[in-house]
Order: structure tokens, then sequence, then C-alpha cells
């Protein structure tokens, strides 16, 4: 059946149209490496990709290391020094903050973990763009 | 089978990033590719091979866009085409063939009939159509794709396919006058 149906599709093909195609014809081209070199090309930049972001990751590290350091003992000294003084007095608004004390190194480690989360989002955004 | 065998590499190489069954995508279709592209830069082997590996480049980034309603070739050569067009928006080069097609054109028409060695006879036909006539020409006689194929290759409706084709025919028939029963 489907024989069939080819041989009228080629019975309809006039003389023109097989002309055409003789004129386009054109030999098979064997591969010769090309299919190896665009593999090698799609693994190279497969690669980079994965690199760029650890190697984003600890050069970026390495720059803010030293600022971050500063900030985060600048705001921990802050809020340190916060509590003692604005707490007590604001506790008749606040019942909440009531028993609540609050240590240098977990608000350290709080504000740390804030701005690595808030990094990590903005790189992946970054990254997905 | 060879469609569903395409469908099975795509859907590997998309889902695990599987880079292997891309290289045998390739290997069936390079030679439909690079061929498409040299006929379409007028012969130039190095850049149409350059044009090929950067369109195999672009389809392993859009891969994920290939739905397989069409044929895997087919697509192939959209991605391909675009490859063409943008290549050709950016290149001096492109200007340099179409001073070359003009010139064979201008041979043509003063009567002048340059060796068989210098102009094949599918130059001479390229010369007198436009870029998207000749694109839809390869598709349709050198890579055999159907009329259905090439509007989804090329974003057109099948109509406008089929009367590029007619219209291509018929400058090729006035250009060169060429009569059925000469070829058949």
């Amino acid at each position: 059946m489907t024989s069939k149906i080819i041989n009228m599709a080629e019975k309809l093909k006039d003389s023109e149209d097989r002309y055409l195609e003789s004129v386009f014809q054109a030999e098979p081209i064997a591969d010769d490496g090309f299919s190896g070199q665009v593999v090698a090309r799609i693994r190279r930049r497969l690669w980079l990709r994965r690199l760029a972001l650890p190697a984003a990751m600890l050069l970026g590290g390495a720059i803010a290391v030293k600022p971050a350091s500063q900030l985060l003992s600048a705001v921990a000294k802050l809020l340190t020094a916060t509590p003692a003084e604005v707490l007590e007095s604001s506790v008749d608004r606040l019942p909440q903050l009531q028993g609540v004390s609050i240590s240098g190194s977990v608000v350290q480690f709080v504000v740390f973990g804030a701005l690595l989360l808030a990094a990590a989002v903005i790189g992946s955004r970054m990254l997905s763009d | 089978m060879l469609a569903r065998e395409d469908h099975y590499l795509v859907a590997r190489a998309v889902s695990s990033q599987d880079t292997a069954a891309f290289g045998e995508l390739i290997r069936r279709h390079q030679s439909q590719v690079r061929n498409f592209l040299r006929k379409l830069t007028g012969g130039s082997l190095d850049e149409a091979d350059d044009l090929a590996q950067e369109c195999f480049l672009h389809a392993w980034n859009k891969l994920h866009s290939y739905t397989g309603r069409g044929s895997f070739i087919g697509w192939l050569l959209k991605v391909a085409y675009t490859t063409f067009l943008q290549s050709k928006r950016k290149s001096k080069r492109y200007a340099e063939v179409l001073d070359e097609v003009g010139r064979v054109a201008d041979l043509q028409s003063t009567g002048y009939t340059p060796d068989s060695n210098e102009v094949s006879d599918l130059d001479k036909l390229m010369a007198v159509l436009t870029q998207d006539e000749r694109a839809v020409m390869i598709m349709s006689y050198a890579c055999g794709l159907s009329h259905r194929e090439i509007s989804e290759a090329t974003g057109q409706p099948v109509g406008t396919i089929k009367s590029i084709i007619y219209r291509s025919k018929e400058k090729i028939r006035t250009s060169f006058d060429i009569k059925d029963h000469q070829h058949g």
C-alpha cells in the first residue's frame, strides 16, 4: 500500500521536478569528526557553566570577606547594645519581648544567615537569567 | 522508525543533558544540514561548516523547545536557516556572495555562457531566486522535505510555500527557457 502511494507521488512529479532534483542533488557528506567537534564544544561549554558558579562564589567570597566581617561586627555591636537600653523600655508596648534575651553570637549567626540567604537567592536568579 | 529513534534521542539529550545522544543526532543529520548550508552560502565549504557547528550549538541550547510535532530534520533546518540569517546580518561576506551572484546573473542576461566548470547549474538557478525562494527550493529539492515540513521550518503557511515553489519554478523556466520535454 505504502509503495503504491510512493509510486503515485512519483508519477505526479513532472520532468521539471526530476530535473530540479537532479540539479539540487548533493552527495552525502561524511562525518569525518564533525559531530565529535560539536560534542566537544558542547561539553566544554557545559563544563565552563558548571565551573562558573563555584568560581564566582569563591571570588565573591574572597572579595567580600573583609567588608562583610566589618559589617557583621558593626551590626552585632549595634544589636547587642540596643536590647539593654531599648527592649526593657518597650516591654510595656511589646509584651512578646518579655523574657527574650538576645546574645551577641546568636545575632551574628542570624544576620550572617540572612545575608547568605539573600546572596544565594540573588545569585540563583542572576544565573537563571 | 528513524523519526521515533530521533524522538528517543532528543528525550534522552533533554532529560539528562546526554551529549552522547545529541552526538548521535548530529551524526544522523549533519550531512543534510551541511549540504543545506553549503547551498545557501553559495558553496563556501568553510563558512557552511562553521555555520553548521553554530547551528548544532543553537539546537543543543533550544532542544527543549522541540515538541516532537514535526520531523526533527525539519526543526533542525529551521535552526540552520535562522543561524544563516543571523550570520548574514553580521557578515560582510554575504555582500560579497551577493555580488558574485549578481555578476553571474549579469553574465546570463548578456548572453555569455561560462564554462560548466566556472559556474554550476545550481549556481545559475540560485542566481535568479531570492533568498527565501532559495531556502524553500533547497529544502524541497535537495533535502526532500514535504510542503508541511518546509512550512514548519520557515514558519510560513503551506499555501505560501506552494506558491513560493511555483513562483521559483516559473522564474527558472523563464530565465533558462526550460521546457518540460528537454529534461524528461
